[in-house]
């Protein structure tokens, strides 16, 4: 077993980053899923990370509430914005949740006095573990996996093809549309709170365009044809930069190229090209 | 066969065992991403002073082995490098990282572990008070800034000021704030404060509003990259008031990046290129030769950070415990002495959030220097 | 100081409507985000000074080197990413994540041949001389690039409107599937565009770089962040968009530094964004969203 006390000494904090990571991949599938270019999750999860590290740099709450408080407080601002803003469609609405982003950043950066601006929040406690990260992700995933199968999965996928005729078949869209969005905020939210209490020090610029354009790839390269690929997202994109640290210079370079690769081969995802893959092989 | 193999084992597996007393060292510096310019110049200090160190007979007859990774200026990067030297190579003590977002991250790591961490550019608050084995040489402008300010006040005459600042950077943010006490300690007015954010290319609008409110002089806090165009666009819009700046400006590039246009900026640091001490000459000429330019600040702290700790490891009998080893390191450092090419320097211990005594910050007197025709010229 | 403050923002909006203008041109016609417009652009100004400082050209040579050279990154952009995309019908999102890659490899490609630090131009380059007029400072450069944004619309505007391949450009925006049936030559548009947009980001690079005096691998990120909001608040696809948004945003960031503070620029900017996209989602003059055949 010392091998495995060398290896969580080393690694502990890339496996808890894998799960948040698979967490807020599963928060763009399930907007994605639904139609919605949302890239708003960057700024759900500032909102998240920022709610609980409040709560528990300032005051003795207990971590699993604390939580809860991030996760609520990004679905509550999702409520917020969703009326005007999922009126939007497309690129449309991309670039709307992207500049949303950019607004809770510099609202963030501007309150000093509250989340210390651009000096950040310091010394948070490190409360979370490999329970806490295991736990949600396994309760995440296993919701979306039985909804994917269910009345409720199915409809979803309808919407995301053709808006029009799943209205027409008397379906509220605009409640399907709304309840994913909150949803996918919600994770955005908990996997923020999650990742600021194993990470000790929080600051507005992490959670700008570079983390959204972060979640996308995670999302897309996993695919949205199924949880599994936010999975599968979620885990490469953390995993890449550690299999290719042998590369030294090169590594933001191969990174790129990888990237490259996995549209130009598999542009429905990764996820997608595997069940392709087996299809072939085992026809 | 069999005889080959043991052969081959012996020569592969045990030989470079006794071979090699070597003391490994761990470097965590940004070498790719937006921090790369100081995380490459950090490196080339640190290497210059190995090798140096290494041509001297090294450590008491040991070798000094420098591991060396990128933790891409990202905090959890840093973190999981951090890790990975800590357990899986582990290092004696561990150098970095280069940005104080970063070492707010990462430090922590180090200290629950018991290895120490020398930081040569984090300048900001809370970094210290992580611990008693967080280690730093990069002086603090709130060390600097008062006689920065002091000077340049008794030169220029200044009264009043203009304040412009990045916004959105740790650095250039604590950096401002430290301004603003100094400032205030000083009594000395300030007629605007204006902002900036990083990656900016014009400054114009700021630089017209201020000059709209006649102040004697505009003290900057930014990095070379923002503060050489805003002190080219502000002699554009006919400005001619001198800069007073924090550590950010403090840079050979300021000449390349603003030439006409970089006079008249007042700099406090520790270290200054022009400063005539030998260990400083010897640094600069190494330097020079070694990389075709002059070295910066970065360079220079991270170079006599790599003897400060050389000193503390020579007092130290390695015991062939890793633990024991880091221990006596962190016990040793302290109560180190050096003048190196930023000076005559020792540590003064930090307290910790919790009031007990943590880390080690810096104690340097600062040079305060003003820029003239390419060059810093050292007020005296 | 209003006076000055009018000609700052002038400036400050043709270096912006320069950027947007590529980037606008890729969306309407390839309908891709084509978030490697930054390092594009980032490659242009890198080229002009490469060239500048070891073939030793004087500068309208070091622009030509940069349209070439951006021009020919559009077209391996196009050739190898852009149009294999599209024949396997890939989802949309998928070209944008391609060019994200592209960013990627391209910035540390250039961070690793040229360095991380910021470079600038020699001082010869551009005699960078100062007109003043009653208080007012106007730099020559800054009148250049103004005149220049004004120019390059204003061909572009009458290419589009006024010749056969405009008409043919339009056509295939509004529906390649229809274009290609009436003869366009679709494939070629879409390089042709390709590489029309990259050389409009190279050359901005350049002027870009000059008006800032400094070079460095990641110049392409905050542009980009500020071209999106252009061509959000113009309206995307937009060439007048570009001109009209750039310009406005441009004063937008100037007037509320002078006038409400220089902390609350980008909030101001982001606000406008959001307000124009709940009010008039298309922007100034892009046009609604439709259904694509």
């Amino acid at each position: 077993m010392e091998w495995l006390d060398s290896f969580w000494s080393t690694y502990s904090t890339l496996v808890l980053s894998t799960g948040t990571n698979v967490l807020l991949a599963l928060s763009i599938y399930v907007t994605l899923a639904c139609g919605l270019l949302s890239l708003a999750n960057a700024g759900f999860m500032a909102i998240g990370a920022y709610s609980a590290v409040l709560l528990t740099l300032h005051t003795v709450t207990p971590l699993p509430l604390a939580l809860i408080v991030g996760a609520i407080a990004a679905a509550m601002i999702a409520l917020l914005i969703a009326v005007p803003t999922l009126r939007l469609s497309g690129v449309y609405l991309a670039m709307a949740t992207l500049a949303f982003g950019e607004v809770v950043r510099i609202l963030i950066l501007n309150a000093e006095d509250v989340t210390g601006g651009a000096l950040g929040l310091n010394g948070i406690p490190q409360l979370v573990g490999l329970f806490e990260v295991i736990s949600s992700v396994t309760v995440a995933l296993y919701v979306f996996l039985r909804l994917a199968h269910s009345r409720i999965g199915r409809t979803i996928a309808a919407i995301s093809q053709d808006e029009i005729a799943t209205e027409l078949m008397g379906l509220n869209v605009r409640a399907y549309k709304l309840v994913c969005f909150v949803i996918g905020a919600a994770l955005a939210g908990l996997a923020g709170a999650l990742n600021a209490h194993f990470t000790f020090f929080i600051s507005p610029n992490e959670y700008g365009f570079e983390r959204a354009v972060e979640i996308l790839a995670m999302g897309v390269i996993g695919g949205v044809s199924s949880p599994w690929g936010a999975v599968l997202g979620g885990t490469l994109i953390t995993a890449l930069p550690e299999l290719l640290r042998g590369m030294g210079r090169y590594r933001p370079l191969i990174n790129g190229v990888i990237l490259i690769m996995i549209m130009l081969y598999s542009p429905k995802g990764l996820w997608d090209g595997l069940q392709t893959l087996r299809r072939r092989i085992r026809p | 066969m069999r005889c080959r193999a043991l052969l081959f084992i012996l020569v592969f597996g045990v030989l470079p065992n006794t071979a090699a007393a070597q003391i490994k060292i761990g470097i965590a510096e940004a070498l790719t991403g937006n921090a790369s310019q100081y995380g490459v110049a950090i490196r080339k200090g640190f290497e210059l002073a190995a090798g140096e160190i290494a041509s001297s007979g090294g450590i008491n007859g040991q070798k000094l082995e420098l591991v060396i990774e990128d933790e891409q200026g990202k905090k959890e990067e840093a973190i999981n490098v951090f890790k990975k030297l800590i357990f899986q190579d582990k290092v004696l003590l561990l150098f970095g990282p280069t940005l104080s977002n970063s070492a707010q991250a990462a430090d922590p790591v180090a200290q629950a572990a018991k290895v120490v961490v020398f930081g040569t550019s984090n300048t900001a608050d809370g970094i210290t008070s992580i611990g008693n084995y967080v280690f730093r040489n990069s002086v603090t402008e709130a060390d600097i800034l008062p006689a920065t300010l002091k000077v340049a006040a008794q030169k220029t005459g200044l009264s009043k000021v203009a304040v412009l600042y990045g916004n959105d950077d740790i650095f250039t943010r604590s950096s401002y704030d430290n301004f603003k006490k100094a400032l205030q300690d000083l009594k000395i007015g300030v007629t605007t404060t204006e902002t900036f954010a990083k990656g900016d290319v014009d400054f114009k609008p700021q630089l017209t509003k201020i000059k709209g409110t006649n102040p004697d002089a505009i003290v900057l806090s930014a990095l070379v990259a923002e503060g050489a165009p805003i002190m080219v666009q502000a002699r554009q819009l006919g400005i001619t008031l001198p800069f007073v700046g924090g550590n950010g400006m403090n840079s050979p590039r300021v000449f390349e990046l603003a030439r006409d246009h970089s006079d008249n900026l007042w700099v406090g640091s520790p270290w200054s290129v022009e400063s005539s001490a030998p260990e400083n000459k010897r640094f600069v000429a190494a330097y020079q030769k070694a990389h075709g330019a002059l070295p910066d600040q970065f360079a220079a702290q991270a170079y006599d950070a790599m003897y400060i700790a050389a000193q503390a490891m020579r007092k130290l009998k390695f015991a062939a415990n890793l633990d024991a080893d880091r221990r006596a390191l962190r016990d040793a450092l302290p109560a180190v002495q050096w003048s190196g090419a930023t000076g005559p320097f020792k540590f003064r211990q930090a307290t910790g959030r919790d009031g007990k005594p943590a880390g080690y910050d810096a104690v340097q007197t600062a040079i305060v220097m003003v820029t003239k025709r390419n060059q810093y010229v050292i007020q005296k | 100081m209003l006076a000055q403050q009018i000609i700052n923002g002038l400036s400050l909006g043709g270096v912006y409507a320069l950027f947007a203008l590529g980037f606008t041109l890729v969306f309407g016609v390839l309908n891709v985000i084509n978030l490697a417009h930054g390092a594009i652009f980032m490659i242009g100004a890198y080229a002009a000074l490469h060239a500048v400082l070891v073939f030793h050209v004087s500068l309208l040579p070091a622009i030509f080197v940069a349209a070439l050279v951006t021009g020919g990154a559009g077209w391996i952009l196009d050739k190898l990413i852009f149009a294999p995309l599209r024949a396997s019908r890939a989802p949309h999102l998928a070209p944008m994540i391609a060019t994200i890659g592209v960013s990627i490899c391209v910035t540390s490609l250039i961070e690793g041949y040229f360095g991380s630090e910021n470079l600038r131009f020699p001082l010869d380059t551009l005699p960078s001389s100062t007109l003043t007029l009653a208080s007012v400072q106007v730099n020559w450069l800054d009148v250049k690039i103004i005149v220049l944004a004004l120019l390059l619309m204003g061909g572009m505007l009458w290419v589009i409107r006024h010749s056969s391949t405009g008409r043919a450009l339009r056509a295939l925006a509004e529906s390649p599937k229809a274009a290609a049936l009436l003869g366009v030559n679709v494939g070629g548009l879409f390089l042709a565009t390709s590489v029309i947009a990259s050389i409009l980001g190279g050359v901005s690079g350049v002027l870009i770089a000059l008006y800032t005096n400094s070079v460095f691998p990641h110049m392409g990120q905050p542009m980009l962040h500020k071209g999106i909001a252009v061509v959000i608040i113009g309206g995307m696809g937009d060439v007048r968009g570009a001109l009209i948004g750039g310009f406005f945003l441009g004063f937008a960031e100037v007037l509320t530094i002078a006038y409400i503070g220089s902390n609350m620029r980008d909030a101001v900017a982001f606000g406008l964004l959001f307000s124009v996209l709940l009010l008039r989602p298309a922007g100034l003059f892009g046009q609604a969203p439709q259904r694509r055949a």
